[in-house]
């Protein structure tokens, strides 16, 4: 009997960690599908045939208050144009320095835009998806550190945030994907509310490098292989403008919602450059307008890509170069011109306390190359 | 007789079904709390008080939400999905009933909780009440 008073407070004692360290375990998930109109339209990783893996994905995300005001955050996600294959989309310690000031470090989300930091959580905005002409920029995570302060100035909720850090990855030039990296990136959002009204402004800046020279450029060309012809008729010059050997890359953005419950307006502006290479000055925005019935909230939104490709770097070049040469430089940097129109019309139905059902149609005019696709996705977003 | 007692008993009803919520907190807390305060507390914007929620099972639930928060709960689940899945927030604890958010705020000095007016005890104090 005393032997089993005993065991039984040490189990309660060798317990007694796993009860009080607080974890707390939450989690999201999407799972959507969607189709093209036409048999010649791709949209988004979509082409005429129903798919069901393209956008889904799901999320488990663990958090430990190891007190002391430090606590460690994981958030596991397999996404389902990546075979569902898990990665730590995020992990990050953070330190609260005060009630209204934190500090997090290790792989964070760059915010660059307004749902950056939740885009993946679809629950948590009314369309199907971000604003993909906007959002399109890729380098979705960094590793660095990010301070995050929330303060009242007068009428206005202002909400701070710097980032320091440096992104290794992929990215995506001329379908293509290539190795990108970003040193030094520095960065400061800065977003005022007030009442309906909530702004928000955000400047990164960051040492770009993209390793685009596996990158063909048709016909046994790579983009390689033609800057070192270009180098070896002493064309540094022109090889230097184009090449993304670190350049300073810069992003500017504005966003603004009005939100009075009932309707939800939003539009973000965003300018992207990176010098001295052939990616073109990236100038997108997009305005949405919602209503909410109830748990039924319609939306209608527009987006605008405008990347102006950058003729000035070989138009110089235009009686000096021999056209087998001419051709392709021209072919790479006008491949950076785009200039996009998307309608977006859709819905949210909040069917569920936990749970949202959408529907979104999409079509997108391409100015560049005359082509439209269109596209019908639905699913549902939710958070556990 | 009857008349009175089925007099009584509808005005009970009544009484219940528009019982006002009141928003408590621990007697010895002298902070005062307004509605916009109150907002802030419970969407993640002020950490003066330690909170606690009512689980979503519980009816009071959805009416604070609306009425004390002034968004529906799917609304406020999505801010709070914002904060949780950004590291920027924890949503306040949810008690399983307004017998455990009395329990807790009465013995926890930051607490702040809200009941019905109707089973508020001398253990709390209310410091704000939505109609």
């Amino acid at each position: 009997m005393k032997k089993t008073v005993l065991s039984l407070a040490l189990m309660g004692c060798l317990a007694a960690p796993a009860v009080f360290a607080n974890v707390a375990i939450n989690g999201f998930a999407s799972i959507k599908g969607g189709m093209t109109t036409g048999s010649d339209e791709f949209l988004y990783g979509y082409d005429d045939s129903f798919d069901l893996k393209n956008e889904s994905l799901f999320a488990l995300q663990v958090k430990s208050d190891l007190g002391e005001k430090l606590s460690v955050t994981g958030q596991l996600m397999g996404r389902g144009n990546k075979d569902f294959d898990v990665g730590f989309e995020w992990a990050f310690i953070t330190y609260e320095l005060s009630d209204n000031m934190r500090v997090n470090a290790g792989r964070l989300r760059t915010p660059f835009y307004k749902y950056s930091d939740f885009k993946d959580v679809a629950y948590a905005y009314d369309w199907l998806r971000v604003p993909q002409g906007v959002y399109g920029l890729g380098f979705d995570n960094i590793e660095g550190v990010s301070f995050y302060r929330t303060a009242q100035l007068g009428a206005f909720e202002s909400t701070l945030q710097a980032v320091a850090g440096s992104y290794d990855g992929k990215a995506i030039v001329s379908g293509l994907e290539v190795d990108a990296e970003i040193k030094n990136i520095l960065g400061v959002t800065w977003e005022l509310a007030k009442g309906n009204l909530s702004g928000r402004v955000a400047y990164l800046t960051g040492k770009v490098t993209i390793d685009a020279e596996s990158a063909s450029l048709g016909q046994n060309v790579t983009i390689g292989g033609l800057f070192n012809t270009l180098n070896g008729f002493g064309l540094n010059n022109l090889v230097s403008a184009i090449d993304i050997q670190e350049e300073k890359g810069t992003f500017l953005g504005f966003g603004l919602t009005y939100d009075n419950s009932d309707w939800v307006a939003v539009t973000e502006i965003t300018r992207v450059k990176v010098d001295n290479s052939f990616i073109a000055e990236q100038n997108n925005y997009y305005v949405s307008l919602g209503k909410r019935f109830n748990s039924f909230t319609p939306y209608v939104s527009y987006e605008v890509e405008d990347n102006d490709s950058r003729d000035d770097i070989f138009l110089p070049f235009q009686t000096v170069l021999p056209p087998q040469l001419f051709v392709p430089v021209q072919g790479l940097v006008r491949s950076q011109e785009r200039s996009t129109k998307t309608w977006n019309l859709g819905a949210r139905y909040d069917f569920h306390p936990s749970a949202a059902f959408k529907v979104q149609y999409s079509s997108e005019k391409n100015d560049t190359t005359g082509d439209r696709a269109g596209l019908i996705a639905l699913g549902v977003d939710l958070v556990f | 007789m009857f008349k009175k007692m089925l007099f009584g008993l509808l005005l009970a009803c009544s009484f219940s079904a528009a019982a006002n919520i009141v928003v408590i907190v621990n007697p010895s807390n002298t902070s005062s709390v307004n509605a916009e305060e109150l907002v802030r507390i419970y969407t993640g914007r002020s950490n003066a008080f330690s909170a606690v929620n009512l689980a979503e099972s519980v009816p009071l639930r959805a009416q604070f939400d609306e009425k004390g928060v002034g968004r529906t709960s799917a609304q406020l689940k999505a801010h709070w999905s914002k904060l949780v899945f950004t590291g920027k927030g924890t949503p306040p604890a949810e008690l399983a009933s307004e017998e455990a958010v009395l329990e807790f705020v009465a013995n926890n000095p930051q607490g702040i909780g809200y009941i019905s007016a109707d089973k508020v005890t001398s253990a709390v104090k209310v410091v704000h009440t939505i109609n």
